[in-house]
């Protein structure tokens, strides 16, 4: 009987959340693969793309409670690095005329797709672990800004440095082979790396001092390190997602790595629900159905006329700020995929995440 | 010797156009703990009212902008911010995001994406020459009126029953509440006073950009928002000393960097204030614990 418990215990700590939401993404992409027409396909597949950046957003995020503005940053790393690593190497000297002695190294290397997108990861990451210092130790509001400053420095960089990163001009040359499967794979793994953070000692202290960080620092916990833990894994995510992005879409310069896509990945977490990590598939799955709902209205595919540029972000942005008013928690109200009443006994709520859930999950060890 | 001074006078001409945004940033903080990224879309709505009034007198052009900032400025207060009062200081700061972006793309659906020209008054394009020194006019004016307004803006802030309560209320808005003071007419009155700072810094930045677009807002307003946290989040002379601060360093980097870095000076400034916050995380003139 306790083996049993133990056992459920174990499944819906470290198996049911994950589960369910790998089982929704590829219900996705078995539905899309079936009945999906080109259009229909192209979208799941960036929204699964997109999914890859909230899922790596919300294990830094919503594990610390920092919100970081920062993160697209961390993807185009990423997409750098990847094109760099898998553009043919007989199409370099074409793409990259200019490139300065001391790096012409970038134009021998060469990696398969899944190597590249490793290393492009392993670079996010090790940017992530020299910035970690600067960030970790402000407090929320101070933080914000901080990754915000971040963006911009990596964007200056990246938008100057023409002999390097063709600055302004678009990158050309990455193969488009990423398709719907190769989406939703990575969609999976960044589930399973984000959930095996979220319910890590790691982030279970992490999520403590989020709630409430003085009686988390009083029973031990070191924030700081914690918190860099989850910064440089969802830096991870993120340099692996945005190398994905660029087999997706395949040309690319660095304003795809800005704003826009800053806000994007922000408003689906928020909208979702920034404390769980359903929150953070829910919020791309909703956001990215409705955009392009809403771009289909603009471009007059829907309806008679048609709006003017710039309509379909505002109505997100006013979505957004609906949501902060009426439901900040978010569409999941930072819950989980709830744990099914009829295997546990009882009507069953939240896991991890949940306000909580910090409290209801150190009452069951004990 | 007449370089460096010119040098200066950018630098001062900078200093004081963040130090504008940085005092009306911190006041709003300090009122509401609202950390607004709308405010760039305050100068943008600014600018906007610039470009459709460029052919008016100076006056018009000035009373034009002014009345259009400081009505962006409430409205966003009434509609947006009164509601969400009370919430946590992020829901808030994620709530203005939403703003600027909807500010933002408001703008470009009436006006479209691409920059639009403002030009200066011709009397602003000429040149002070003292001795082997050239100062344009404009540069002059700039620090003259930013000065001027931080002068009166800090006066205000001493001397009236209202900046009395403003302070009151950025020190303890829970007891000056119950001591009378009122929340609603000390919050819009510390919109109003940050439109009219970032109408003068608008009208300065525009002169002198000579352009107006939907982002014009953002980059000025995210660097005054460094400065405001490395000055120190919630201080007032904080914020005004952080704004000096990032627009001399600015001077300092057009100065210094060779013509092939030139283009990297906002990483440079940027990584400088990052520098900056991992050596004092709570900022040049701490006011709560900021740091974990």
């Amino acid at each position: 009987m306790i083996d049993r418990q133990a056992a459920v215990g174990v499944l819906r700590r470290y198996v049911w959340v994950p589960a369910a939401l790998i089982g929704a993404v590829g219900l996705a992409w078995v539905i899309t693969a079936i009945y999906g027409d080109l259009v229909v396909t192209r979208v799941v597949t960036l929204a699964l793309l997109h999914t890859v950046w909230v899922v790596g957003l919300f294990a830094y995020s919503g594990n610390s409670g920092m919100m970081s503005f920062g993160h697209v940053s961390f993807a185009a790393l990423g997409a750098y690095a990847t094109a760099y690593l898998t553009i043919p190497a007989g199409l370099k000297p074409t793409v990259f005329p200019d490139m300065p002695g001391y790096l012409s190294w970038l134009l021998d290397i060469q990696a398969s797709f899944p190597v590249a997108l490793l290393v492009s990861g392993l670079v996010a990451a090790l940017f992530a672990l020299v910035l970690a210092p600067a960030i970790v130790r402000l407090a929320p509001l101070q933080g914000a800004i901080a990754t915000l400053s971040l963006l911009i420095i990596v964007h200056t960089v990246l938008n100057n440095w023409t002999e390097v990163t063709r600055g302004q001009s678009t990158m050309i040359g990455v193969p488009a082979d990423l398709g719907l499967g190769g989406a939703a794979i990575g969609a999976m793994g960044a589930i399973a790396i984000a959930w095996a953070l979220t319910s890590s000692g790691a982030g279970l202290r992490l999520r403590a001092s989020r709630e409430d960080a003085i009686p988390a620092r009083a029973v031990g916990v070191a924030i700081g390190r914690e918190r860099t833990v989850a910064w440089v894994t969802s830096a991870f995510i993120l340099g692996v997602g945005g190398g994905m992005y660029t087999h997706f879409v395949p040309t690319f310069n660095p304003d795809q790595f800005f704003l826009a896509a800053t806000f994007t990945i922000v408003a689906m977490l928020i909208i979702g629900g920034m404390k769980s990590l359903t929150g953070a598939l829910v919020g791309a799955a909703t956001l990215s159905a409705l955009s392009e709902v809403l771009r289909r209205v603009e471009s007059g595919h829907i309806g008679e006329l048609g709006l003017p540029a710039g309509s379909a972000e505002l109505m997100l942005a006013l979505f957004l700020l609906l949501m902060l008013g009426f439901r900040p928690r978010g569409l999941t109200g930072g819950r989980e995929v709830p744990w099914p009443g009829l295997l546990a006994g009882r009507r069953g709520g939240g896991v991890l995440g949940a306000p909580r859930g910090v409290r209801r999950e150190r009452r069951s060890e004990t | 010797m007449a370089e460096v001074v010119q040098h200066v006078v950018d630098a001062l001409s900078l200093g004081g156009i963040y130090a504008a945004l940085t005092l009306g940033l911190g006041l709003l903080f300090s009122v509401m703990r609202l950390v607004n990224f709308a405010y760039g879309e305050l100068i943008m709505a600014g600018a906007f009212a610039m470009y459709l009034l460029q052919d008016t007198p100076l006056l018009v052009l000035v009373a034009g902008t002014l009345a259009v900032t400081i009505g962006v400025a409430l409205v966003t207060e009434r509609v947006a911010f009164r509601p969400l009062r009370g919430v946590d200081p992020m829901t808030l700061l994620l709530a203005s995001f939403a703003v600027s972006v909807m500010l933002q793309n408001g703008a470009r659906m009436v006006f479209g994406p691409i920059a639009k020209g403002v030009a200066p008054y011709p009397f602003l394009e000429q040149d002070l020459i003292i001795g082997s020194v050239r100062i344009s006019v404009l540069d002059l004016t700039g620090v003259v009126l930013t000065a001027a307004l931080i002068g009166a803006v800090a006066v205000m802030l001493q001397k009236t029953v209202l900046g009395m309560q403003i302070r009151a209320a950025a020190e303890d808005a829970e007891m000056a509440d119950l001591l009378g003071v009122k929340a609603n007419r000390v919050i819009a009155a510390a919109f109003a006073i940050a439109g009219v700072l970032a109408a003068v810094a608008t009208l300065i930045l525009i002169f002198q950009q000579g352009a107006v677009s939907v982002t014009v807002g953002f980059l000025p307003v995210l660097i005054a928002f460094v400065a405001v946290v490395v000055g120190g989040l919630g201080s007032l002379p904080g914020a005004a000393l952080g704004g000096l601060l990032i627009g001399a360093t600015t001077g300092l980097l057009d100065a210094a960097l060779p013509t092939d870095l030139a283009p990297f000076r906002d990483a440079f400034l940027f990584s400088i204030m990052m520098a900056l916050l991992v050596i004092r995380p709570q900022g040049l003139v701490p006011q709560k614990e900021a740091r974990v």
